[in-house]
């Protein structure tokens, strides 16, 4: 077509060197490395503490990882967290930061637990996958208003989802509480009555509570990939993130895209709270999780929003939750060492990615700045 | 007005380099007591960075400025302050939560540190008020003010700390006539009291109504100062645009079968402030024809562009491209190619890779997408052959555009507009900051478009370019379109004149060749 292929006989346009194998590995590695950093910097203060970190982190691996219900254990604390910190990193993929989890999880727990104590006269099957479906749209309906405010209000999901976790929180309080409709009655804890068996979530694993809603998660996370990666869905939400307004310009309806996505996040955050109801307390307890919804931020956050990570964090964040009853137990360890530890590895993991755009940027800035002050009005 | 003929301030061979352009070369500039002084010149003519050295932004290479006499040297705004000199830039510099009050008194030392003088202040901001006429509540929060009122602010900013000079940078773009008016009165007041003022403006009529002296700069330099009343719009103009050095014309096909392809009737739209952007404009264009849309930048070009892909609502009137009413944001690529002005923050995903950009508009299309699956192959091998066949400078299309230069990234944008062959075809500033050889690439892409038959708006502030480029040329000032020329036998002068809102009887008004 170009009959004259111009630039040739003229100086320059070299593209800049391209640091792109080295800035696959890193991104990589990136989270390893932060992880390596905050169990250096908790080893010290385990020190500080009078212990020897090693026998410590000893412990924690074979509490996590030392045998076979020590796994099963990680697994079971990995699901609300895979399950949330999937909903925060596909929101976060879109440019948006939903940290209403929390209050998601428990408003999909009830809508799950709903359906779980409803005797239907249905195959146990489609009982499970209809507690499980419920548990999405509880979920999804618990991010309606956020995900409207921020699409066509411009109000800040940030705000609106955070605030609705207290909302959410004492929802379920009020529900489990008699004479609430889901109330079990005359008990020392607000609860509701047992789900029905047929609505469980199998145990993949006898003798241990490990339940399917691990397969759940992990499924999940390959299809989160492959509509992020290999659908025109996928590229909409992540051209959304990345600059919103070139979306509009390749005509995106920004706003729609924002909603769709949001409730979609919100949705996942209704399952991590149905796989902790129907797999794993087979009741809704008043304030079953804690901070669960929060920690998946964490968890999205260290993966940097990529779902195969998130799978990789959620279990490092399951296997310190599992392993820190052990350390306490045979070390003396407080548990909360293990909140430190994850809150360390996410600080650092940010840390490393704030460093890196600013090497890049500062890279970029030379030839931006001869652009920009080249025209010097 | 003036009542002294006392220079106030001198710059004298002022030079300033920055990498790739020469921003002032050797430029000399005197002010003197009590006056208004217009800077007149081309986007990217020097005056910003003239004045931004004035006010101790900039530094120069080499050169010296004298206030009063004295050799001083300004390394920051604050010292240019301390020594009496303000500026007003053209997009305010006010905190929008902070009232207009504490917008004032931002950053000057107060009586009692740590606390603030709110309560002296205010009486201080009250008297300057009344005194000038300025009808400014100091209790306002910034943003609930109209832009009008922030720029009385801006003003009033300086009087609080009595500066000795003022420079206006574009001060009318914002106002309405009436506030034009009332923002004269002012400046008059100023210039009795013996203070002076630097006017930068592109319209002239303001010019030979406020100021006394003009100097006009082209490419870094100063051309001349002459008084107002002496000098002709014409003549003004010239001294503006004219060039030695032009740009070869770039030869072209003749084109036979004209069709109408765009056509714009009495179009109104806002801009992002609120205020009108677009007046009224009608417009058609062509198969196979270049039209050049000259002007000073901020004319309503931008607006105008967005409008025609479907980015900005108008308030009245239609856009038609081939028959088909502009209703959202247009999809066809094969009806509408668009480079958008800024290419980092609209025309590309930055962090995306080169196929991502390309295929950026045409991913839902077959066969980039087969049963809702997108096919990378297939992507990728598109990409390559667009990479080959525009010469984008890329070791591969996995690159992320980020890492491609100016030129490259502009390569890029154009090839996805341009590839699904546009029955229209928006450009806006498309060669802004691109080297000489990118530059040349763009125009030929261009000339190549219309001699394909495409209808192709070439908006643009450089003038050499629009009339080695365009068949046809329309000017546009204040939201309108002043006129227009044939690209063969345009008279730049007449550009110049109507890029400065000035139209002499004698020239031809507004008529469109292809109305029936």
């Amino acid at each position: 077509m170009m009959n004259n292929p111009v630039g040739s006989d003229t100086k320059k346009p070299e593209p800049a060197p391209v640091p792109i194998l080295g800035g696959l590995i890193l991104s990589g590695l990136r989270p390893v490395i932060a992880i390596l950093l905050a169990l250096l910097v908790s080893a010290i203060l385990i020190l500080a503490y009078g212990k020897n970190p090693l026998e410590a982190y000893a412990a924690l691996l074979a509490g996590s990882v030392g045998s076979l219900p020590a796994i099963a254990n990680t697994l079971v604390r990995t699901v609300p967290l895979l399950l949330g910190g999937l909903g925060v990193a596909f929101a976060f993929q879109a440019g948006l930061l939903n940290v209403g989890i929390e209050g998601q999880l428990y408003i999909g727990a009830a809508a799950a637990t709903t359906v779980g104590l409803i005797p239907l006269p249905v195959p146990p099957i489609l009982h499970l996958t209809l507690a499980v479906l419920a548990g999405f749209l509880g979920g999804a309906l618990w991010g309606f208003v956020p995900a409207y405010l921020k699409a066509y209000r411009g109000v800040s999901e940030i705000v609106t989802t955070l605030m609705l976790n207290y909302v959410g929180i004492y929802v379920v309080s009020y529900l489990v509480h008699e004479p609430a409709p889901l109330a079990e009655k005359d008990t020392f804890f607000p609860m509701s009555p047992p789900i029905l068996p047929g609505a469980h979530l199998p145990i993949l694993l006898p003798g241990t509570s490990l339940h399917s809603g691990i397969l759940l998660g992990i499924v999940l996370v390959f299809v989160t990939h492959f509509v992020l990666r290999y659908t025109p869905f996928g590229f909409k939400v992540r051209m959304t993130g990345q600059n919103p307004e070139a979306a509009r310009y390749a005509g995106i309806q920004v706003p729609r895209l924002l909603m769709i996505v949001l409730l979609i996040s919100a949705g996942f955050g209704g399952l991590a709270g149905t796989g902790e109801v129907l797999g794993l307390k087979l009741r809704l307890f008043d304030f079953f999780s804690t901070g669960l919804g929060y920690d998946a931020i964490g968890v999205a956050l260290l993966a940097n929003a990529n779902p195969i990570g998130v799978l990789f964090s959620a279990l490092f964040f399951g296997a310190l939750r599992a392993g820190a009853n052990m350390m306490q137990i045979t070390v003396g360890i407080d548990t909360p060492i293990a909140e430190v530890i994850q809150a360390l590895a996410v600080l650092f993991v940010i840390a490393i990615g704030f460093g890196e755009r600013v090497r890049v940027t500062r890279q970029q800035k030379k030839p931006a700045a001869l652009v920009e002050k080249g025209s010097p009005q | 007005m003036g009542q002294s003929e006392s220079i106030v301030l001198q710059l004298q061979d002022i030079t300033k380099r920055f990498p790739g352009v020469l921003a002032c070369n050797q430029v000399n500039f005197e002010l003197k007591a009590g006056e208004v002084h217009g800077l007149l010149g081309e986007n990217g003519a020097g005056k910003s960075t003239l004045m931004n050295i004035l006010y101790g932004l900039h530094h120069p290479d080499s050169g010296e400025i004298l206030l009063n006499g004295q050799k001083v040297h300004i390394t920051s705004p604050k010292i240019a302050r301390n020594l009496g000199i303000g500026m007003v830039h053209q997009h305010f510099m006010l905190v929008e939560n902070l009232t207009g009050l504490e917008n004032v008194i931002l950053g000057l030392p107060t009586e009692r540190p740590p606390l603030l003088d709110l309560e002296k202040a205010k009486a201080r901001f009250v008297k300057l008020t009344e005194e000038y006429d300025l009808r400014l509540d100091p209790s306002t929060p910034v943003w609930q003010l109209p832009v009008g009122d922030q720029q009385w602010l801006e003003i009033l900013k300086l009087l609080f700390q009595d500066m000795r000079v003022l420079i206006l940078d574009e001060p009318t773009a914002v106002l309405a006539p009436s506030q034009v008016q009332k923002l004269f009165h002012t400046i008059d007041r100023l210039t009795d009291e013996g203070r002076s003022v630097i006017f930068i403006s592109h319209k002239l009529e303001e010019i030979k109504q406020i100021a006394e002296r003009v100097t006009v700069m082209r490419d870094g330099h100063v051309v001349g100062t002459v008084p107002v009343k002496d000098a002709t719009p014409t003549q003004l103009a010239q001294m503006m645009v004219g060039r030695s050095v032009v740009l070869q014309r770039r030869p072209r096909l003749p084109v036979e079968s004209r069709r109408e392809v765009l056509v714009i009737d009495h179009l109104h739209c806002l801009n992002d402030r609120g205020t009108p952007a677009l007046r009224d404009v009608g417009l058609k264009v062509c198969s196979g024809e270049i039209l050049g849309v000259a002007g000073v930048d901020g004319n309503g070009q931008r607006e105008l562009a967005e409008c025609i892909a479907g980015l900005r609502r108008q308030t009245d009137g239609t856009i038609r491209i081939n028959g088909e009413l502009v209703e959202g944001v247009l999809q066809d690529t094969s009806l509408l190619g668009y480079v958008p002005e800024d290419r980092r923050k609209t025309g590309l995903v930055l962090s995306f890779d080169v196929a991502e950009n390309l295929v950026m508009k045409k991913y839902p299309e077959k066969p980039f997408t087969n049963k809702n699956v997108l096919q990378w192959d297939r992507i990728r091998s598109w990409s390559d052959q667009l990479i080959e066949e525009y010469d984008i400078r890329t070791p591969n299309s996995m690159v992320p555009v980020k890492h491609l230069s100016g030129g490259n990234q502009q390569k890029v944008v154009v090839a996805r507009e341009t590839v699904s062959e546009p029955a229209l075809l928006v450009t806006s500033q498309p060669t802004r900051g691109l080297d000489l050889g990118a530059v040349d690439s763009v125009h030929q892409i261009l000339i190549r478009e219309r001699n394909r038959g495409a209808a192709v708006i070439f908006i643009s502030t450089e003038l050499p370019e629009v009339l080695a480029l365009s068949d046809r040329i329309i000017v546009m000032f204040k939201g309108e379109i002043m006129g227009e020329l044939d690209g063969e036998k345009a008279d730049v002068n007449v550009i110049g004149e109507w890029m400065l809102g000035h139209r002499s009887e004698k020239q031809t008004p507004i008529e469109n060749r292809y109305d029936e």
